[in-house]
Order: C-alpha cells, then sequence, then structure tokens
C-alpha cells in the first residue's frame, strides 16, 4: 500500500517537471537579458579618507562612482567584509597600506578570482610606484590606468605577468623621470609585444641574454605562533617562500631539490613548476621566470619551540595594574636575534599608562598601540619592561587582557629546518653564479598576557 | 627652442616643489585643467596630445565627465604614437556608449590597424572596436573577431576570445550561433593562453552549449595545468559542468553516500566506509546534511523553492542510471587527475576551484586530499582568507570528521578581521571532538579576556553550541559560564565598558542551552541563576532568566520552594525594569500562576494580581496590551480560590485550554539540525552572499547531454557552415559573379501579361536550361522618366545547380532564379512626409517637409527639400520664411571634421538656400515651397529659424539618410563587379521583417504573389530612399507560396562623396506570411553606409499606411 501511494505521487512529480523546467529556463533567459556577461565591471581606487582617486570602467555598462559613497557609508564591521552585496552591484575589496581597491561587478562569478585579481594589481603597483599610498597613486595615474588596461580586459584578467608587464609598461624609474622633465616627452608604452606573452612559456621572455649568469634561491621563513595565558605553546608553525632571482640566459631548465623535502606539510606552486617531478621525487623541476619571483610556499607545523621567550606579568588592584613583561633567548638559533619588537594596544578601560624598560625604546601612541623596540638582547641583562596603568575611573581590576605582538629577525637561518641540497641547471652556461640564502622573521607571533 | 627651454624652467619649478614628484605625472592630476586642453588635442606635437590626453584621464579619474572633448580626441586615434594611441583607446572606451556616433568615426581607422603587420597593434585596435558596443559596428566587429581568431599571434587571438562576450552582451540573437562557433574555434586552439580566454567566453556565453567541450573533452583535461591561472578557474568549472551532464555523478562521491549507503548496502558490502562502521557515524558525517547540500547543487533556487518540503526526495531523484564511477568512466577519471594537482597552485581561486571538483566527484575516500591545501589557503591574504573559511564552513558542516584534526588552524591570532574570528569560532564549535575539546575550551577561555568584546560574546556563543554538541562536558562548561556570568555581573558598572552586556547575555543564553538538554540535572545551576537575578543589570539577560523562572517554574524540589519568594522580588523590581524585562515578568506570572500548587496558590494569586494592576498603567503600550490580554485569559483562575477548583462555565473550559496551551507547554526538544539552510556551489559567489546571484548556475541535470552520432557530424556541418558565412563576402559575390557573367538570350515582356506568366516558370522550373530573359524596353537615365516608364523586365536565368560555393542555406533551395524589374510604380511611390512644425507649437502653423528625389542644381553637397506651409488657424499669417539659425559664420571645428574630407572645396557654399518668402497665407490655405539644404553631418538635424508675423521660432530640419544619396543607374553587371571590389569591411549586412505585402497579397487574389512582393517591397524603398532599382531575381521555387530567394538590387552614390552604393535586399520566408529581409549594403564609407543600413531596416519594419 505504502509503496503504491509513493510511487504515484512520483509520478506525479515527474510530470510536473517538464512544465516547470521550462518556466525557469524562460526565467533564467530573462534573468541573462537583464544583467551582464562580463565579470568584473569596473575597479575603483579609494584613498585612506574614502576619496575616488580612480575609476577605470571595463565594459560599457558603467558603473556610476555613486557606489562608493555608499560603500564608504556603511558601518564598518559591515564595510571591512570583502564580498559585499550592494542594492546594485557586488563588491569586492581589498585593502592594501590604506587603499582600498574596490571591484563591481553584476553577475555570479567566483569571489575568490576577484580577490586575488585585486590583489595581484595591488603587488603590480606597488612593484611598479615603489609602495603604495595616496600620493604615489595619484602621480602616477597614467600608469596605473594604463596598467589596468593591460591586466584586464572586459572584466577578465588578460596580462597579469609582472615580467610581461614590465615590457610592455615601463616603470617609472629616475632616468625616465629625468627625461621627462628634460624633454617634456617620454613615452612609456612600449611599442611591441612582449615575447612572452604568446609563448607557451608565458612568463619568460622567448630569449634573454645576459653577460653574467646569475640565480639566487632565497628561503624566506616567517614564524607563527601563539602562546597562551598559560605560557603554553599552543601553536608553533613555519610559513616559509623560496623566493629566486634569475637572470640566465636562453631557456634554461632547472633542477631544485631539497635535503628533507618531507618536512614540507604543505605548499604552492608557481606556474612554471612541472607538477610530475614533484609527485615522484620531490623535486622542483622548472623554467624560471626572468628577474625576481616566488618560486614555491609551505608551510612546516608543529615545531617545539620558538627562539624567543616572552614573560608578561599582570596584576590589578584597585584602579591601577602593575606591569612587567621580560623578554629572552629560549632555545639560541646559532645566529643573531635582530630588531626584536613587542607591540601591544592597551585595553580601552586603561585612562593613562606609565611604562619604562631596561634596554630599548617604549613608545605609547594616541590609539593606545604600545610599542617596545629591544634590538638585539644583550648579553649582561634581560629586557625587562615594567610600569603601572591607570584604569577609568569605577573600574576596580583589568578583566580584559592585551595580546602582544611579537617581531624579530634572525639572518642566515632557516628555522623550520628545511634545506636545500642542490640546484642544477641542465645545459649549463658560461660564468654561472648560484647563490643560496636564509632567513626567518616572525609572522603571527602572538603571547596572550 | 626658447619656449621649449622656457616650458621646462615652469616644470622644473613646479618639480621643485615637491621633489619626490619630479617627472610624475602630480601636476597633472593636481591641476588638471590649469591649461586650455582643446588647443593641445590639435596640437601638431605628440607630445602636447599626450599631455592633453593625460588631462582628460586625469579629470576622468575625478569624476569629471570630458566626453565633449571626444569628437576632437577621436581625430588622435590615427596617431603613430603608441603612447597617444593607447591614452585615446582609454578615453575612447570610457565614453563610447555615450557618443554613439561619434565613435563610429574612429572604425575605420580600427579596420586599418586591424591590418597592421604588429600584433600589439592589432590587439589593441580588436579590444577597443569590440568595447565600442554599438550595434551598427557588431557585423564589423565579429567579423573582425573571426579575422583574428585566426591570427598567428596568441595575445590577438587571447584578444579575440575576450572580446567575444563584448560581442554576446549587444543581444544580437542573429549572430549568436556565429560567436558560438567561435567559441567554439578558439577552444580548439593550441595555445593554453588562447584556451584560457575561451573558457572564460564559454562560461559567459553559452555555458550549457556541451557539444562544444564534448568535442575537446580530453584535449581540455590535458591542456588545463599549463592554462592561465585566470582561465584555469573558469576552465575547471566548465568541465565539472560538462561531467556531470554527460555522466551524472560518481556512485562512490560524497554526493552520493547516503543514497549509496541506504538502497544497496554498496558500502557495507566493499568495506568503503571504513570507520562509519564504528557506529560512530553522526561524528563522521552528516549524511541528512550531504544529501541536502548535494541536492542543492543540482537543483535551481526555483525549484528548491516549489519543493521545500524534505529530504526525503533526495534519494529518489538520483537514478541509478545518472550515475557512474570513477573506475569505469575514463572521462571522470581524467577531471580528477588533472584538477589534483592544481591543489597546489599558487592562486586562490584556482584551488579551490579544484577541491570544490574533488569535493563533488572525487571518491568518498579521496575527499580528504582537498583538507590541507584549503587549510593553506588561510595563510594568504586577510580578503581571501574570509572567503576561504566561509566555503570551509560549508565542507565542514557537511562532514565535520574532515577538519577535526585539524582544529589547530582555527585558533585565532590577534590580527585576524572580526569577521574572520567569527567564523573560525563558527568552525571551531562545529569541528570540536571529545578528544580535541579541552584544548579547544581552553582557548575559548583565553578569547573571554579579549579586549573585543564583541568577539568575546561570540566565543560564549561558541561553547553553548559545543557544549550540546559534546554532551560529555557540559559540566565544566557550565560552571565556567556560570563563574563569568558572576565575574561580568560584579564587575562594577557595566555601561562603562562597551559590549560587556553583550557577553553577559551569551553567557545567560548559553548556560540556557546547556540546561535545555537535561533541565532536571541542572537544577541547581538554575537556582543558581536566580539567585544572581538581583546583581545582572542587563536587560536582556535578566529577561532571559525570568523566563526560565516561568519555564522551570514546576522544576525539581528546589525551585517550586523557592517561587513564592521569586515571584515576590520580580513584582517588587517590576516597576525599575525594562520594557523588555516586564513582558518576561508578565508571562512568567501567568505560567506560575498555572502551575501553582494549592498551598502557594493564594499567595502567587495575590501577586500576580498585583503585577497585572502596575502592569495595566504601564507606560509602554505593548505592556499595557500584553497585561489586559493576560488578565482576560487568566480571569478564570484569579476568580477561584483553589488551583483545582473546576470553574462552573463551559466557554470558561476553552479559555483554560488555551492558557495550558500557552505558558503551560513544556518545551521540545530543539532540534539543532536546520534542514532550511540553502547551499550553493563551492567557490561561487552565491555561497558567500548566500543567495543565488544573477547568473548563478546550479551544476546541470544529471546526464541532460547526450551524445548521439549524427549530432557530432551536423556539429560539424554547421561549424563549416558558420566558416564559410564568416568569409562568405568574397564566396557570395564570386558566385554572383558567376550568374552575372553567364549571358543569357533575351526575350522581349511585356509587364501586363506578367500576371499569366505563372506557367511558363514553372515550366522553366521544370525543364531547368531553357532560359528567358525578360529585358526592360526603355532605359532612360532622367529619374523621372525612368520611374514612370520602367517597364516589367524580367528574365530567368539559371545558377548552375551542382555549384557547391552557394554561401548561406537561404539560397541552397533555389537552384533558380529569375530577374525582373519593375516599372509603373513611380506613380505610387509617396515620399514619407516629416513634421517641421505643429499647429499646437505654432499657433496654428503647420509645417512638413518632404525629401525630393531630384538632385539639387546648386551643389552636390545638397538635398532639395519641399516645404508643406499650411495654415490651420482663423487668423492670416504673413511673411513666413525659413532662415539658417546659425548663419554662415558659425564653423565648429568639431562639425567641420564630420563634414569630411571630399567637401572641403564646397565650404564656402550656404547651408541653407532659401525659400522664396511667402508674403501672406490665408486660413485653411497652404503653400508648397523648395527649400535647398546642405547638413553638416549625415546624422544631425539642421537647426533653422522660422519667422511668421515677426516672430522667430527655431525649428529642427532632420535629415533623412535615404536622401542624402542619389540614384545611380548601372547595370547589373556593373552592379555585380563593383559589388565584388567591395567585400568583407565594405560590407554590412542586417535582418529586418517586412510585413506590408500581406495585405496586399490576399486583397489581389489573381496578381502573382511574387511580384506584389516585389512592387511593395520596393514601393517602401523608394518611398523612403532616392535609390535606383537595378534588378529583381524571382525566385523558381517548387513551391509559389515560398518567396525565400527574392532578390532586390538597388544602387546610389552618396551626394556629398560621389562614392558608389550598393543595397542588396533578400527576402526570406513564406508569401503569406511575415518576410524576413536581409539587407546588404556594400559601400567605401563603412560609417554612413552602416547608417544608412540601420535607415532603411528601420523604415522595412514600420508598417505603413499607404501602401496601397
Amino acid at each position: 500500500m505504502n509503496c503504491l501511494s509513493v510511487s504515484t505521487s512520483m509520478e506525479g512529480r515527474r510530470s510536473n517537471l517538464p512544465i516547470r523546467s521550462e518556466k525557469r529556463e524562460r526565467e533564467r533567459e530573462r534573468e541573462r537579458e537583464q544583467y551582464r556577461s562580463s565579470m568584473l565591471q569596473c575597479i575603483f581606487l579609494l584613498s585612506d579618507s574614502g576619496e575616488v582617486m580612480l575609476e577605470k570602467q571595463l565594459t560599457g555598462h558603467r558603473v556610476d562612482r555613486s557606489i562608493c559613497a555608499w560603500f564608504w557609508d556603511q558601518a564598518d564591521s559591515f564595510k571591512s567584509l570583502p564580498v559585499i552585496a550592494s542594492p546594485t552591484h557586488y563588491l569586492f575589496q581589498i585593502v592594501r597600506d590604506g587603499i582600498t581597491f574596490l571591484a563591481c561587478t553584476q553577475v555570479e562569478m567566483p569571489p575568490l578570482m576577484a580577490i586575488e585579481f585585486l590583489c595581484r594589481v595591488a603587488d603590480v603597483l606597488s612593484d611598479y610606484l615603489g609602495g603604495l599610498n595616496e600620493d604615489l597613486v595619484k602621480d602616477n595615474f597614467i600608469i596605473v590606468y594604463e596598467l589596468l588596461d593591460e591586466m584586464i580586459d572586459n572584466g577578465f584578467p588578460l596580462t597579469t605577468e609582472p615580467n610581461i608587464l614590465r615590457e610592455m609598461i615601463a616603470p617609472p624609474n629616475l632616468v625616465s623621470k629625468m627625461l621627462s622633465v628634460v624633454t617634456g616627452n617620454a613615452s612609456n608604452v612600449s611599442d611591441t609585444l612582449p615575447s612572452g606573452a604568446g609563448s607557451c612559456v608565458p612568463w619568460r621572455p622567448t630569449d634573454p641574454k645576459y653577460s653574467s649568469n646569475e640565480v639566487y634561491v632565497d628561503l624566506v621563513e616567517e614564524m607563527d605562533a601563539i602562546v597562551n595565558r598559560d605560557g603554553e605553546l599552543v601553536k608553533c608553525e613555519i610559513y616559509g617562500e623560496v623566493q629566486m632571482s634569475s637572470q640566465l640566459t636562453g631557456f634554461p631548465d632547472l633542477t631544485l631539490s631539497f635535503a628533507n623535502p618531507s618536512v614540507l606539510e604543505d605548499m604552492r606552486f608557481h606556474p612554471c613548476v612541472r607538477f610530475r617531478p614533484w609527485e615522484s621525487h620531490q623535486v622542483l623541476s622548472f623554467v624560471p621566470p626572468d628577474g625576481q619571483f616566488k618560486l614555491m610556499s609551505y608551510r612546516v607545523k608543529k615545531l617545539k619551540n620558538t627562539p624567543l621567550y616572552v614573560k608578561p606579568q599582570i596584576t590589578s588592584d584597585s584602579g591601577t595594574c602593575r606591569v612587567s613583561v621580560l623578554v629572552g633567548i629560549r632555545s639560541d638559533p646559532g645566529k643573531t636575534i635582530e630588531s626584536i619588537t613587542l607591540s601591544f594596544q592597551l585595553p580601552h578601560c586603561v585612562s593613562s599608562a606609565d611604562l619604562s624598560s631596561n634596554h630599548g625604546t617604549v613608545t605609547i601612541l594616541s590609539n593606545k598601540t604600545c610599542t617596545w623596540t629591544i634590538g638585539r638582547i644583550p648579553s649582561d641583562k634581560t629586557p625587562c619592561l615594567s610600569g603601572t596603568l591607570a584604569l577609568e575611573t569605577g573600574l576596580e581590576r583589568l578583566h580584559v587582557y592585551p595580546t602582544f605582538k611579537v617581531g624579530f629577525k634572525i639572518m642566515g637561518i632557516a628555522l623550520s629546518g628545511l634545506r636545500i641540497e642542490k640546484l642544477d641547471l641542465k645545459t649549463i652556461p658560461p660564468r654561472l653564479y648560484k647563490g643560496f640564502r636564509a632567513q626567518t622573521r616572525a609572522g603571527e607571533f602572538d603571547v596572550r598576557l | 627652442m626658447f619656449n621649449q627651454f622656457g616650458s621646462t624652467a615652469e616644470t622644473l619649478s613646479k618639480a621643485s616643489a615637491a621633489v619626490l614628484r619630479i617627472g610624475t605625472d602630480a601636476h597633472l592630476y593636481d591641476d588638471p585643467e590649469d591649461v586650455n586642453i582643446a588647443p593641445l588635442l590639435d596640437s601638431k606635437f605628440e607630445s602636447e596630445k599626450c599631455e592633453a590626453l593625460k588631462r582628460l584621464l586625469a579629470l576622468i579619474a575625478q569624476g569629471f565627465d570630458v566626453s565633449n572633448f571626444f569628437p576632437q580626441v577621436v581625430k588622435n586615434v590615427a596617431s603613430q604614437s603608441s603612447e597617444v594611441k593607447k591614452l585615446v583607446y582609454l578615453y575612447l572606451l570610457h565614453y563610447a556608449e555615450k557618443r554613439p556616433n561619434e565613435a563610429l568615426l574612429s572604425i575605420n581607422y580600427f579596420q586599418k590597424d586591424l591590418g597592421d603587420p604588429n600584433p600589439l597593434v592589432r590587439a589593441w585596435a580588436l579590444r577597443t572596436m569590440a568595447g565600442i558596443r554599438l550595434h551598427v559596428i557588431a557585423p564589423l566587429a565579429l567579423s573582425a573577431v573571426g579575422k583574428c581568431a585566426r591570427d598567428p599571434a596568441v595575445y590577438v587571438r587571447k584578444c579575440a576570445a575576450n572580446a567575444l562576450p563584448k560581442l554576446h552582451d549587444l543581444r544580437l540573437e542573429e549572430h549568436a550561433p556565429a560567436i558560438e562557433e567561435l567559441v567554439g574555434i578558439l577552444l580548439n586552439d593550441h595555445s593554453p593562453g588562447v584556451v584560457g580566454a575561451a573558457a572564460a567566453a564559454f562560461t559567459s556565453i553559452c555555458p550549457n552549449n556541451f557539444s562544444l567541450i564534448g568535442k575537446n573533452y580530453k584535449k581540455l583535461c590535458q591542456i588545463l595545468p599549463d592554462v592561465e591561472e585566470w582561465g584555469q578557474i573558469l576552465l575547471i568549472g566548465t568541465l565539472l559542468r560538462y561531467v556531470v551532464a554527460r555522466h551524472g555523478l560518481v556512485r562512490e562521491s560524497l554526493m552520493l553516500s547516503l543514497h549509496g549507503l541506504e538502497s544497496n548496502g554498496f558500502y557495507e558490502k566493499d568495506g568503503l566506509v571504513g570507520d562509519k562502521k564504528d557506529g560512530d557515524k553522526s561524528d563522521s558525517f552528516d549524511a541528512n546534511l550531504v544529501s541536502l547540500v548535494s541536492k542543492c547543487y543540482i537543483e535551481g533556487p526555483d525549484e528548491y523553492l516549489s519543493l521545500s518540503n524534505g529530504v526525503d526526495t533526495v534519494a529518489a531523484s538520483f537514478d541509478s542510471k545518472e550515475t557512474t564511477s570513477v573506475g569505469d568512466n575514463e572521462d571522470v577519471k581524467i577531471l580528477l587527475q588533472c584538477t589534483s594537482p592544481l591543489l597546489w597552485s599558487n592562486n586562490s581561486a584556482v584551488v579551490l576551484a579544484a577541491a570544490g571538483v574533488q569535493w563533488i566527484m572525487a571518491p568518498l575516500e579521496d575527499v580528504k586530499k582537498i583538507v590541507k591545501p584549503l587549510l593553506f589557503l588561510l595563510r594568504s591574504s586577510t580578503a581571501s582568507k574570509y572567503v576561504v573559511l566561509c566555503n570551509i564552513l560549508v565542507f565542514a558542516k557537511a562532514v565535520p570528521s574532515l577538519f577535526a584534526p585539524h582544529f589547530e588552524d582555527f585558533f585565532i591570532c590577534s590580527s585576524d578581521a572580526y569577521q574572520v574570528k567569527a567564523h573560525k569560532l563558527e568552525m571551531l564549535s562545529l569541528i570540536a571532538t571529545t578528544s580535541s575539546i579541552s584544548s579547544i575550551l581552553r582557548e575559548f577561555e583565553d578569547y573571554i579576556k579579549d579586549p573585543d568584546r564583541r568577539f568575546a560574546a561570540d566565543t560564549v556563543a561558541a561553547i553553548g553550541l559545543c557544549a550540546k554538541r559534546l554532551p560529555e562536558i557540559p559540566t565544566a562548561c557550565l560552571n565556567g559560564l556560570l563563574a563569568l556570568v558572576r565575574q561580568e555581573s560584579f564587575a562594577g558598572d557595566l555601561e562603562l565598558v562597551d559590549g560587556e552586556a553583550g557577553v553577559l547575555v551569551q553567557a545567560v543564553m548559553s548556560i540556557q542551552t546547556i540546561i535545555e538538554r537535561d533541565p532536571l540535572s541542572h537544577e541547581k545551576v538554575i537556582v543558581q541563576l536566580f539567585r544572581c537575578l538581583d546583581s545582572v543589570k542587563v536587560a536582556a539577560a535578566r529577561a532571559t532568566i525570568i523566563w526560565m523562572v516561568g519555564v522551570y517554574c514546576s522544576l525539581g524540589h528546589i525551585i517550586p520552594r523557592m517561587l513564592t519568594t521569586i515571584t515576590k522580588y520580580l513584582a517588587w523590581s517590576f516597576k525599575s525594569e525594562a520594557s523588555e524585562t516586564k513582558l518576561q515578568i508578565l508571562n512568567t506570572a501567568a505560567k506560575v500562576l498555572i502551575s501553582a500548587e494549592v498551598e502557594d496558590f493564594q499567595m502567587l494569586k495575590k501577586i500576580v494580581l498585583y503585577v497585572l494592576e502596575l502592569g495595566e498603567c504601564d507606560l509602554n503600550y505593548d505592556v499595557r496590551d500584553r497585561t489586559r490580554f493576560l488578565k482576560k485569559m487568566l480571569s478564570y483562575k484569579l476568580a477561584c480560590h483553589e488551583p483545582t477548583e473546576d470553574s462552573v462555565a463551559s466557554q470558561e473550559n476553552i479559555a483554560e485550554h488555551v492558557v495550558e496551551y500557552v505558558f503551560g507547554r513544556k518545551l521540545k526538544p530543539f532540534s539543532p539540525l536546520n534542514l532550511h539552510n540553502r547551499f550553493y556551489l563551492p567557490g561561487s559567489l552565491s555561497q558567500i552572499v548566500l543567495h543565488a546571484a544573477p547568473g548563478y548556475e546550479p551544476l546541470p541535470k544529471p546526464c541532460s547531454f547526450v551524445v548521439e552520432e549524427h549530432d557530432q557530424l551536423s556539429d560539424s556541418g554547421r561549424q563549416r557552415e558558420a566558416m564559410s558565412g564568416l568569409n562568405g563576402s568574397q564566396e557570395s559575390s564570386e558566385t554572383v559573379d558567376e550568374d552575372g557573367s553567364s549571358e543569357y538570350d533575351s526575350e522581349s515582356y511585356n509587364g501586363s501579361d506578367f500576371s499569366s506568366d505563372g506557367d511558363e516558370r514553372n515550366d522553366a522550373n521544370d525543364a531547368a536550361d531553357p532560359l528567358i530573359q525578360f529585358s526592360d524596353i526603355a532605359v532612360s537615365t532622367d529619374q523621372e522618366e525612368l520611374r514612370s516608364k520602367r517597364a516589367l523586365d524580367l528574365w530567368l536565368d539559371e545558377e548552375s545547380s551542382t555549384s557547391n560555393q552557394t554561401p548561406s542555406a537561404l539560397d541552397r533551395n533555389q537552384s533558380s532564379y529569375a530577374k525582373i524589374s519593375i516599372g509603373d510604380i513611380g506613380s505610387r511611390v509617396k515620399p514619407k512626409s516629416y513634421t517641421l512644425l505643429d499647429p499646437g507649437n505654432g499657433n496654428g502653423v503647420k509645417i512638413d517637409y518632404t525629401f525630393l528625389s531630384e538632385v539639387s542644381t546648386v551643389s552636390p553637397l545638397h538635398v532639395c527639400v519641399e516645404v508643406l506651409f499650411q495654415n490651420s488657424s482663423t487668423e492670416p499669417i504673413v511673411e513666413v520664411s525659413l532662415e539658417d539659425e546659425e548663419a554662415m559664420n558659425v564653423s565648429d571645428s568639431a562639425e567641420q571634421t564630420l563634414v569630411g574630407k571630399a567637401n572641403a572645396s564646397y565650404n564656402n557654399v550656404p547651408t541653407l538656400i532659401p525659400m522664396e518668402e511667402l508674403s501672406c497665407l490665408e486660413p485653411g490655405q497652404s503653400a508648397k515651397r523648395l527649400i535647398q539644404v546642405r547638413f553638416h553631418h549625415h546624422l544631425l538635424p539642421m537647426r533653422l529659424s522660422l519667422h511668421y508675423n515677426g516672430k522667430k521660432v527655431p525649428v529642427k530640419l532632420r535629415p533623412d539618410l535615404g536622401y542624402l544619396v542619389k540614384p545611380f543607374s548601372i547595370t547589373i553587371e556593373e552592379f555585380l563587379s563593383t559589388e565584388s571590389r567591395l567585400p568583407g569591411m565594405f560590407e554590412y549586412t542586417r535582418r529586418c521583417t517586412f510585413t506590408d505585402h500581406i495585405k496586399d497579397t490576399r486583397m489581389e487574389n489573381g496578381k502573382d504573389k511574387f511580384l506584389t512582393i516585389c512592387e511593395s517591397i520596393t514601393l517602401k524603398v523608394l518611398s523612403n530612399s532616392n535609390l535606383h532599382l537595378v534588378s529583381v531575381d524571382l525566385p523558381v521555387a517548387s513551391t509559389l507560396e515560398d518567396a525565400t530567394g527574392l532578390r532586390l538590387r538597388f544602387s546610389s552614390k552618396i551626394l556629398s562623396s560621389e562614392i558608389p552604393l550598393l543595397i542588396t535586399i533578400t527576402v526570406q520566408g513564406k508569401c503569406t506570411e511575415d518576410l524576413n529581409l536581409t539587407v546588404k549594403i556594400n559601400c567605401e564609407e563603412t560609417v554612413f553606409g552602416l547608417n544608412l543600413l540601420n535607415r532603411i531596416a528601420n523604415f522595412m519594419v514600420e508598417t505603413s499606411s499607404s501602401a496601397i
């Protein structure tokens, strides 16, 4: 009985389906009519005060810049979302050095694509302009326009490879600046199509020539760590990048191998890296881009130790708190630990602070950010920050505690322990220089009080 | 030289003000308007042009409208300097849609650039031309794209692929097949760069045209790793959609796991379930949710809305025929193989897209390989971190066990944005397991002390969620939370501290969620909470606790004993409460009263009465309303003396039941799973904004795409057709040439006999060989004479039936043609008249004008216009005349450029040859006058001023493109040879429908239908433009109904430049129905030709009242 009734109801549903799907098709058709087939429609660059510095319309369907005013007027928590559904458009945003890159679309598209693209734009711009700030963007707005035009066509990324962009649009350098002052005329747009733009290795010009062939490999690592309020090391891992700088003649084929690739937990590769050799013997085989690039990034997890210890103590009573923080070397990495800094945000309920240290300098900014610059740890004493915090009236004791962000840098060592075994070239050019370097700095190193 | 130095010195002095800004464009951005831009644009120095353009761009950047410089900027498109060119393109694209007419002027330069040997120049021209977005140039742009799609340079082909969505965006139905074929061609390109861009075009143009993918599927998979990252993102999605449509979902995949487990026990048998056998099934994954997710992926939003009830349909919705298996399906295997290395990509979007494929298609045991790459994405920019987290959350909701071992990755660091923190908390509470919960709780303890109190409040809520998911740990949590409540409430004046209240409220709510599971064993906790009541100052927290008093008032042993005291306390504090709390006190009072024990009843009744009285006088009307309502409802209780006493009246029993039902009901266990969630495809925008964004498409229906052998054949056939269609211009002219070159005997024929001639044509059709030519008797060069005397001229010719080159499908049906020419039509031509001034605006003066076909005597640039004055008022009107408003002295440089180069010698000719003045026009009288006008631009109206009765009224005389040409009489042979010299870029076509003939054909049954159609088309054309009818080709069709193949040829010369312009109208359709006309123009003057084409297409569509 039961079975029967189920099957009949299914029949009924089936028979309804075509009608519904037809209707859906029609509706979808109408929807397509109404909306645009292009992806990104417009890119805005906003200064840190919300002024629209640049607009680049990418399609014929113009986006009015009033959308920026709407965006800027939103509440902070909403405004900081990377993907925002406004009444008329979907907005994607990234903030880089105080400049907001805002992109608009009206249709479904992978949001990460838009965000990654904006990040790429920001990278390229800061590379071209030697940094990013309001003045730099305004002073070089023509270059920004030209770059954007090459980087995206009809809302879809066109040329994003920095090496090729450099050949198409010359970066502003001192020579061209001086030239433009003297002659009043210097074109920064290339007349010819970069050879890489069409080849199957788009990251490399087809036949660069160098008198001396150089290739440098840098291991740049960042240590992320969390020390909880009990002083326990909750999480400690390394995020590292293999950065290369290559100036090699012709079409070199490189192989880079590690002595201990098994420590690598996760990795991501530059498009030039071939997947097969890595899958089979964990060897990086690639034809490098010309110039500087990031070959791979990796992560090494579950490290046991941090090079530094930070021991904060706080006691609060009747409206004042006593703070003391000790910083010292926990496990000596064998190289000097440089530019040690400690910064934290004083809680809102602190009305004034009186902090001093026996080594280094302490600065407190008006936004209650406190920075203790230590530099190197002296051999004769343990750096110590101490002082008192006065709480706002009415508060007896502190119930919220700041988190210390630790900064440091160690040259010449990769704390993950990753070692490069060798770098081979298939055909060795004359006068080849190879160089290896390593450095570690603090990434997200949090010590909670 | 000196000037040069002077400007340098000036620049230097400016620059010295800000040393760092030396040599940059800073001054241009800061003061773009400190010099006059217009003269710079016309400068002969490239550097000055460049500076002017930079200033314009600076103004655009700052949001000013500088479109008024358009004509001047467009001129510079011809510049040789690449920088000027680039800047012009930037400007042009910004304003092209706003100034379509002027944008058209640049077309010829683009055409030239498209043939440039430098690929960069070709690519730029193509990009800009396609970006102009005008319907008129779409055919040009399309053929340009078609050409560039076969360009030797990869970069140009890539730009061609990018240009396709621009053309598609114009919604030109007739070009859609050609565009899709181009997508197919580019998808088949051997260069990965082009394939990536083609994939993007495919996604936005025809995402469901799977036959395009089917042809190259394997090749696309192999090329995928080499495609550029941006193309990869879209290509991955396309391949996934294709595989689902072609083969359906994978049986072993997560998406069908529920179905598999239940219906055929597939997993149990093969032992693939693994850890799920341990009975810990609920922990490893939530089967209901997974099936809901997979259902959401497949069905669109409207389907979802119509089938909103329940999961039960899921299992049935996947037919076993609609599934496939990785083991024996090569396509699925390849897809999984080629996407898995992309999990290592440097681009987060690629990783997420690849993860999406694995998530949907990979066998259950392989899904876990997406976990680590996804987690590694969290170490990228803040913005992408957020998007990735949103996606991971969905994965984790369906299968928490995937992420459970990696809980440490979700620990929060101080630099995370608030949204990221909130998502991480949700993640942690989702994936917490009995083994990891202790570390997670320890982290949570830290977070509670965070200075960001909103985050601390979220943490407290997360603790509640964790405790609810893992029943083993609540005691630890509860103690912590209670301590928090106590600490928070004693922490002093809470109003002082931001967000502190939120933490307290969350703490109380979390305690409530934990208690809810098993209230009886947590009785003491409830009591403790009640005790805190006095110290809790936050209204929302108090309201929650008071609500708990009502709900748990009859629970256990301790609470009922405290009840009177608590109620007394509540009554006492009622006055000082916030209205939110007051409402809860009223509710609680009702609940307490209903469940009151015998001994407390009297006491409680008094307290409740007291509260109700207070409530009735409250300032807040919600509170007053609630009080009155309760008083009415509870009246039976308040009236009696014992709680169990049975009140007499039966209708009060109903009230009692209602009250019991509303207030006495115990809480139902709350279902943790919210099945009304919607899920969208991983990596989509919709998944982030949580609604279906426009253009969002779910996965196609499994196995909805069926490949059939003959389908593929016809596909390739269609492709060939489209290819020939693209370069069809040459071919068609070739074929026509053949026709023209064949010599046929001619035989005179009389037009009046034509109607009886059907038999003969049939004969011709049967016999195919005998060729009869009906030729014109008298050909005259004089226009009027030609029109009146033009006799019917018909000749049949045969197009060799074996000729394969015939380009279009419409020609294919017919193998024979007859050519006729129509006479006697001149008398029926009624030129259309336009209104210059209607009587409403002109105090009763009505002025119409009609373009005449006569050629002006003054100069070849002038057009004769007949102006008809009518006086419809009651007064006579005196001294009527028309004059040129902007006299002769105004010469706008913009207009000068528009006039074109050919007329340089006529520049001093007056714009208007004025008419004789009308001295007087009596009421009801009308008079005709002739004026001759020279239009500055073929689209822009001419401003005239009308003088009458001493007044001056400005009027606008609009040019009619059809009369800016003059008839050009040539023979058919000349016509065809001229046409063959104007192929490609000089040829444009448009389609339109034609309906005028319908009533004619119905009315005159005796007359030949073809002839009627010819006549009505000719009449229409000649009534609206000044053309010469060269010839008419009649199809010799097997059916007399089918007019397909009828072709009319007209010729003319452009007045201003004497450039010949050839028009061919080809008919398609049935005689008695609407006809589809294809109008083709061959002309060297691209812009004029395009505009005229539009004009013809427009007037052909208009239904005319004058036709017979």
